[in-house]
């Protein structure tokens, strides 16, 4: 947690420790006292005698500095103490006890926070005499409506956590719940605060002293300093000089230290901390043939650089895909699917991510394309539609200028060809009155007729290829049958090719022609649906068909019924990836990775031992283990390309060339023959 | 919604003003003292007392006051003989201009700022972006006049250290005289709001919408500030109207340090010669000011985001 600081905060609190060591032990610090005048020459610049210089009375600048910072010092941490003991209480009673309380004290913070602060402290200090205890209290009570805002919002967050309600609920006393509950939870806010509210302290007070109204004369303040430098400025710019920067130095330390210390609590990062960014350099790809398809899709990866490892989201994935056809890609949440769209259209965050294999669109190398020239690619021929319909439109721009700026970029439409092809657009997508829909904004729309509208954003410039990333899974079951209807209807009628990625097996079995089963990143069963679905061989497919929603579940349930939960991308299982959550695993699926079988050869299971060699090495390293050489680069493309680069040797020639019929493949040492059911372990784990 | 928001408007003047006016009067110091001086007799103050109204109820007094303030008459300064309206119209302008200079500075610099800092997030640019926000805002803000001066009016003699020339008179040195002050206090608000900007964009560029943007292969440049700049320009609105306070702060002592006759100045100066009625008057004016601003940024809030039109 310390190696988290950074040296930012060690720095900034190395300086207030300086700071305040010299204002402590000020009286005995071998120079001069602060009120010596003619200790020097008057005006007199840096020298031996007088690092920082002699005023216009001849005191030592350095002398009256380093008095100068037990005023600011002691006003920063006396205001920020007081503004705590009156702003922290009422804050968390606002906060935990919400109503009534609240109401009151966030009124009387709106109040204060119209009330001129500093003018009214001049004015309090003016009247009332400029004393150290008077600048301190006045600071101290105006920074209070601040404390007592950020009290409230962090104990209003711990207090709605469970623990804190199941507490409440269990009759705990109030003060208990807030000694063991609340107060830890606040405190690291707090003391980030503390070091922000010091600097404003030190910032304030500099500023009344820099007005006259705050110490009086003859104990030097910082921004007493430099009011009093400013008259001969022009002769001895040390005599501003001097105190600004060690004022600077003292307010930077201090608002170093407190966002540090927030850095460790916020999500938000505020731009300091280090960045860790991946080497430039893509991931190999295995060799392959660019077929005579549509869409082809060869050994795609895309790992993240995370902090706590490589993120392997998409780990040698193949396909192809043909006109008219839909291909789905299903699998859990977490399972690549989603991150393998993103990828196969270069939409990845630039900087921590690494991409390797390559897209082909007719032949054509995707992956080689400039931005410039990818961006022409996108949106005219490849389109993609999101999951949540909610967060595809922009909240602030019109459907009709959404709808009409690619038609004007692409295009090359006018504004007025462009508001008349997107409202054909939109009638073809089934909106009723286009043309009022498209003075509308996303939000007067509901789920169903915005996931329509990006459907007819995705169609405007007529792709050969729609990605549709769970297009429906957020919309009502009625609504999810009509987009899927328009998205086949849109797919004949404009000769498309759909890949439609979901975890919905019941969608996949009616509207997909092909279905590629991906578990942590890879690709573990594919094939004809009705084959794949009818004669299962790999236990996760068969888990994820076991886990198909009946209809008396509640809707929008997510897949929960399959044993444990999806691996950690970083840190994948030895052998085949499913084993800790696969009913038949036996040591073998531990070691070694199984490679993609047709499901016309018999199953290798009388391979090596179970117990095989441990040759076939770690398979999480994404590199192909020695002894299996990668797939025949020379093999005729087809329909179904293999997945994984640890693929025998014998499978490339069992591929018939050209084929459109895919063929039923699995990754599996122990498959399930046809229509063999999960019985154990699928229901009893739906929690 | 409005009426509600007039009510609470009214509300939140009455209090301020009623605050203002008790714990100033109840401050020690007489201003008696100061406009008869130490030596005059107690008679003679008593009497002017009574001539002043001081010797009424509080709450009398405040509500006389309250009345006056509601036809426009801030009452007359004791000490200068001068009515505080009339000098509050006469120096607003110059504190006005001081205003809008500054914060047309600080966000015509933010934005460009903020921008590139979020789109090349985590580079080298950012990260100078951000420590040279980060100085900025922890530089107070009576240094940054000092040291602006020592460099331009002192050393390079460019611009005035001090001294004001009003708009109708000369447009030209009515800038040169506007600068300096300007960027002094416009600084600190300039970093506030740049990381404010950065911090959301870099949210907003990975919402879907976005992400769909690009996979409609519209440029990052149109992206940028077509798509994503003014859904992240919402809380920038809002810090705009929060930070009027703190700007107001500085107005004291940016026009003290720069010897421009606006309020500020007119409040610093009514303070050493405890002339509470002129303190009042700014006082109200200067809260008035604030929460009329942050009304209209709530209607600003609307035009940015159309989905708070219709809550
Ligand atoms: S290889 Fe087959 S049986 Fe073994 S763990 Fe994997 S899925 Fe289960």
């Amino acid at each position: 947690m310390l190696r988290r600081l950074g040296p930012a905060f060690w720095i900034g609190s190395a300086w207030i420790a300086v700071v305040l060591a010299a204002g402590l032990l000020a009286d005995v610090l071998p120079m001069p006292r602060y009120d010596e005048t003619l200790a020097g020459p008057p005006q007199a610049g840096p020298s031996a005698a007088h690092p920082l210089g002699t005023d216009g009375l001849g005191r030592d600048v350095l002398s009256r500095v380093v008095h100068g910072s037990r005023v600011s010092l002691g006003v920063g941490v006396g205001a920020v103490l007081l503004g705590l003991l009156v702003g922290a209480p009422l804050g968390v009673l606002a906060g935990y006890r919400r109503r009534a309380a609240d109401a009151v004290i966030m009124a009387g913070t709106d109040i204060a926070l119209a009330f001129p602060a500093l003018v009214f402290a001049l004015a309090v200090v003016a009247f009332a005499g400029a004393s150290l205890r008077n600048v301190l209290i006045v600071l101290g009570v105006l920074g209070a409506p601040a404390w007592t805002r950020l009290i409230r919002g962090a104990t209003l967050s711990v207090a709605q956590r469970e623990f804190v309600l199941a507490a409440r609920a269990l009759g705990a006393r109030d003060r208990r719940i807030l000694w063991r509950e609340i107060v830890p939870n606040v405190t690291m806010p707090a003391a980030s605060y503390a070091f922000i509210g010091m600097a404003v302290a030190v910032v304030a007070e500099g500023g009344l002293a820099f007005l006259g109204l705050s110490v009086q004369a003859p104990t030097p303040t910082w921004g007493g300093l430099i009011n009093e430098g400013r008259a001969i400025m022009e002769n001895a710019p040390h005599l501003v000089l001097a105190p600004s920067v060690v004022m600077f130095l003292t307010v930077l330390s201090f608002n170093l230290v407190g966002d540090r210390l927030r850095a460790l609590t916020a999500v938000r990062e505020s731009g300091l901390e280090p960045v860790r960014r991946a080497a430039p350099a893509s991931l190999p790809t295995a060799p392959h043939a660019a077929g005579d398809v549509l869409l082809q899709v060869a050994d795609l990866r895309t790992h993240f650089v995370a902090p706590h490892g490589t993120v392997k989201a998409v780990d040698g994935v193949s396909l192809t895909l043909e006109r008219g056809r839909t291909l789905a890609v299903v699998g859990e949440s977490g399972s690549g699917k989603s991150m393998l769209i993103r990828s196969i259209l270069g939409l990845l965050p630039a900087g921590q991510v690494l991409r390797g294999g390559k897209v082909y669109l007719e032949g054509e190398d995707l992956t080689a394309y400039p931005p410039e020239r990818m961006r022409r690619v996108l949106g005219t021929r490849l389109a993609a539609v999101f999951q949540d319909p909610m967060t595809a439109l922009n909240p602030v721009r019109r459907i009709g200028t959404q709808l009409a700026e690619p038609l004007r970029v692409h295009r090359g439409m006018s504004r007025r060809q462009a508001r008349a092809e997107a409202a054909r657009l939109l009638a073809s997508v089934g909106i009723p009155d286009p043309a009022r829909t498209l003075r509308r904004y996303p939000h007067e729309l509901s789920g169903g007729m915005r996931q329509r509208v990006t459907i007819a954003m995705a169609l405007s410039c007529g792709p050969d290829v729609l990605f549709a990333d769970e297009p429906t899974t957020a919309l009502d079951v009625t609504i999810q049958d009509q987009v899927l209807r328009l998205v086949h209807r849109l797919r004949g009628e404009r000769d498309m090719a759909v890949l439609l990625v979901s975890h919905d097996l019941s969608v996949v079995a009616e509207w997909a022609d092909e279905v590629v089963v991906m578990y942590a990143g890879r690709v573990v069963e594919r094939g004809p649906t009705a084959e794949v679905l009818e004669r299962t061989r790999m236990p996760y497919t068969e888990a994820l068909l076991q886990a198909v929603p009946k209809l008396t579940d509640p809707p929008h349930r997510r897949l929960r019924v399959i044993t444990g939960r999806p691996p950690d991308l970083a840190a994948l299982p030895s052998g085949c990836a499913f084993h800790p959550r696969c009913p038949h695993a036996d040591p073998r699926c531990a070691t070694e990775t199984p490679p993609l079988i047709p499901a016309s050869d018999p199953p290798p299971a009388a391979g090596p031992p179970a117990a095989g060699p441990p040759a076939a090495g770690p398979p999480a390293d994404g590199t192909p283990p020695a002894h299996q050489p990668p797939p025949a680069a020379d093999g005729p493309p087809s329909a179904v390309t293999p997945s994984s680069p640890a693929e025998p040797r014998p499978l490339a020639a069992a591929v018939p060339p050209s084929s459109t019929a895919p063929e039923h493949l699995y990754a599996c040492w122990h498959p399930r023959g046809a229509g063999t059911a999960i019985t154990e372990g699928a229901e009893s784990h739906g929690r | 919604m409005i009426a509600y928001r007039l009510a609470r408007l009214a509300v939140v003047l009455l209090v301020v003003t009623f605050l203002s006016y008790v714990l100033l009067n109840l401050l020690p110091g007489d201003p008696t003292t100061q406009m008869l001086g130490l030596s005059a007799t107690e008679e003679a103050r008593a009497e002017l007392r009574r001539q002043l109204g001081l010797d009424q109820p509080l709450l009398v007094r405040y509500g006389a006051w309250l009345g006056g303030l509601l036809s426009g008459d801030f009452g007359t300064s004791p000490i200068t003989r001068v009515p505080v309206a009339e000098e509050l119209v006469e120096r607003l302008p110059v504190t006005l201009e001081l205003l809008v200079a500054a914060e047309v500075l600080a966000l015509g610099l933010a934005v460009p700022a903020g921008v590139a800092a979020a789109r090349r997030a985590g580079r080298a640019l950012d990260q100078a972006l951000t420590a040279l926000g980060f100085a900025l805002l922890s530089t107070p803000v009576f240094v940054v006049g000092v040291l602006l001066i020592l460099l331009f009016a002192v050393t390079w003699r460019v611009l005035p250290a001090t001294g004001w020339t009003p708009l109708s008179v000369d447009v030209g040195w009515n800038l040169t005289s506007v600068l300096l002050p300007a960027v002094t206090l416009g600084c600190a608000q300039m970093a506030v709001y740049a990381r404010l900007l950065r911090t959301d964009l870099i949210a907003t560029l990975q919402e879907d919408y976005i992400t769909l943007a690009r996979a409609r292969g519209l440029s990052p440049r149109r992206i940028l500030w077509r798509h994503a700049l003014r859904p992240s320009a919402i809380s920038l609105v809002t810090a705009v109207g929060l930070n009027l306070g703190a700007l107001i702060g500085g107005t004291v002592i940016v026009e003290t340090l720069f010897g421009l006759p606006g309020v500020g100045r007119l409040i610093v100066d009514s303070i050493f010669s405890r002339d509470y009625l002129t303190v009042q008057g700014c006082v109200v004016l200067i809260s008035v000011g604030y929460v009329l601003v942050n009304f209209a940024v709530d209607l600003v809030y609307a035009a940015v985001d159309p989905r708070i039109r219709r809550a």
